[in-house]
């Protein structure tokens, strides 16, 4: 998938200042916004629910300033992460002291690329998951990311283990991820 | 051996040419001191990582309309308001939907029942969160037992340890649970939906005590009407018996929409 033509059509006239369209873009990207602050399983259901609200507060206010609406979702999910990252940072007395994350610049996040070439995308993280050992984390990134269905303090249930560990296999893995991205970057492979 | 650092990484985005050089052969094999960095390093990437991964799932559907489950709202009462509030509305409805909290309310299995020796479904855990929708669309979290407006529509979000079925009754005071609508249940958080699109209940024609129940069934559980009525009917009692109940009372006001 590349930013669908539904969403960068709701980012448009959402720019234009056409009020359905901020509920069209919540309701086509509420599902993807959800699953990955469900990543998050030391967040509990109603923190979640604050970082998604905070999420889309900041997006659509900062909705003027991005410049390619086939960003939005990126840069939404950005906003996400760090929403979710400065929350649990805030429950750690010895990081109070430090700043949150700022908002990503809308101008700085790249657009999706086109369709085809998300599908190669998914097709090589697929290939980088099906060779991960057998083993517990494999097996969580199977539940997380190709099921996805349940959240991270599901998993932690069903498989037995903390819900921080469960949160850390997934980010090791995005880890390897983005690290295959960059790379791909930099040899002028994704642009 | 250079890794990745916050130094690296302002050279990269200016693309220093020997930093760039390094890392296109470093990271064309794994490496867990940049991978371990990347993976909570906040940077341009990280949109296009998570959309990525994302996308690995199947796609889920948007969120849907509110479908009312009970007599349809008169046409006056949602009547769309001035253009003018629509932008202000967008996003106090984006804000208030997702401060939905659960309430953990699960009046489910309490105490353990003796092991018979088989092996049966597991029941399910539940929790039910419930806001209010006014006229002019605003929403309220609603706390149960909390007063409620004939001219609100409660709308339904649950959350359960595995998938199945549920059925949701109203209660009157005083009356039998009257059935609503029998709904699929996905283990996660989610809003009550059947296929019609969200669960809405309409409290045009209520005045006093309304209690709404959520009796759910893990599959393999018998799930009819019957075995749903006996769960209420037990629900309060030790004795094992299929179903987890989830009750929520609210008052029905015939007065205008509160206040948040």
């Amino acid at each position: 998938m590349g930013e669908t033509d539904d969403v960068t059509d709701a980012v448009r006239r959402a720019t234009r200042g056409e009020s359905s369209a901020f509920s069209e873009l919540y309701r086509r990207t509420r599902p993807l916004v959800a699953r990955l602050v469900a990543g998050f399983g030391t967040l509990d259901p109603d923190e979640a629910e604050d970082v998604l609200q905070e999420s889309y507060v900041r997006a659509f206010r900062g909705l003027a300033q991005l410049k390619s609406v086939g960003a939005f979702t990126p840069w939404l999910l950005t906003i996400a992460r760090n929403r979710a990252r400065t929350r649990l940072e805030r429950r750690s007395l010895l990081q109070r002291m430090e700043e949150e994350l700022a908002d990503p610049t809308p101008e700085t996040v790249p657009a999706l690329p086109p369709t085809l070439q998300v599908e190669r995308d998914i097709e090589v993280v697929r290939q980088l998951i099906a060779e991960l050992p057998e083993g517990e984390e494999k097996k969580t990134v199977q539940l997380f990311y190709i099921e996805g269905q349940l959240s991270a303090r599901e998993i932690a249930e069903q498989l037995g283990v903390g819900k921080s560990t469960v949160t850390m296999r997934l980010e090791r893995f995005r880890g390897r991820i983005k690290r295959e991205l960059l790379q791909r970057v930099l040899a002028g492979r994704w642009d | 051996m250079r890794h990745l650092d916050a130094t690296a990484m302002a050279e990269l985005a200016r693309r220093d040419p020997a930093t760039v050089a390094w890392f296109r052969e470093h990271l064309a094999s794994p490496c867990e001191a940049c991978e371990t960095f990347l993976a909570t390093h906040s940077d341009a990437l990280d949109g296009r990582t998570d959309a990525l991964l994302l996308a690995l799932a199947p796609e889920r559907k948007a969120e849907a309309e509110v479908i009312p489950l009970r007599s349809a709202p008169r046409a006056r009462r949602f009547a769309p308001p001035p253009g003018r509030y629509w932008g202000w509305m967008a996003g106090a409805l984006a804000a208030s939907v997702l401060m939905v909290v659960l309430v953990p309310l699960v009046k489910g299995p309490r105490g353990v029942s003796e092991w018979n020796g088989q092996k049966g479904p597991g029941r399910i855990s539940l929790e039910l969160a419930v806001v209010a929708r006014s006229t002019d669309g605003a929403l309220r979290r609603l706390d149960s037992g909390g007063d409620v407006t004939r001219d609100e529509v409660l709308l339904l979000r649950y959350h359960a340890t595995e998938s199945g079925v549920a059925l949701l009754y109203q209660q009157r005071e005083e009356q039998a649970p009257e059935l609503l609508g029998r709904f699929p249940l996905t283990a996660g958080t989610h809003d009550l939906e059947g296929p019609d699109g969200l669960a809405g209940v309409s409290l045009e024609s209520d005045e006093g005590r309304l209690s709404l129940a959520l009796v759910a069934f893990a599959p393999g559980e018998p799930a009819s009407e019957q075995d749903a009525l006996a769960a209420l009917a037990a629900d309060g009692s030790p004795d094992a018996r299929p179903g987890t109940v989830v009750r929520f009372d609210v008052r029905v006001q015939s007065g205008q929409t509160l206040a948040p």
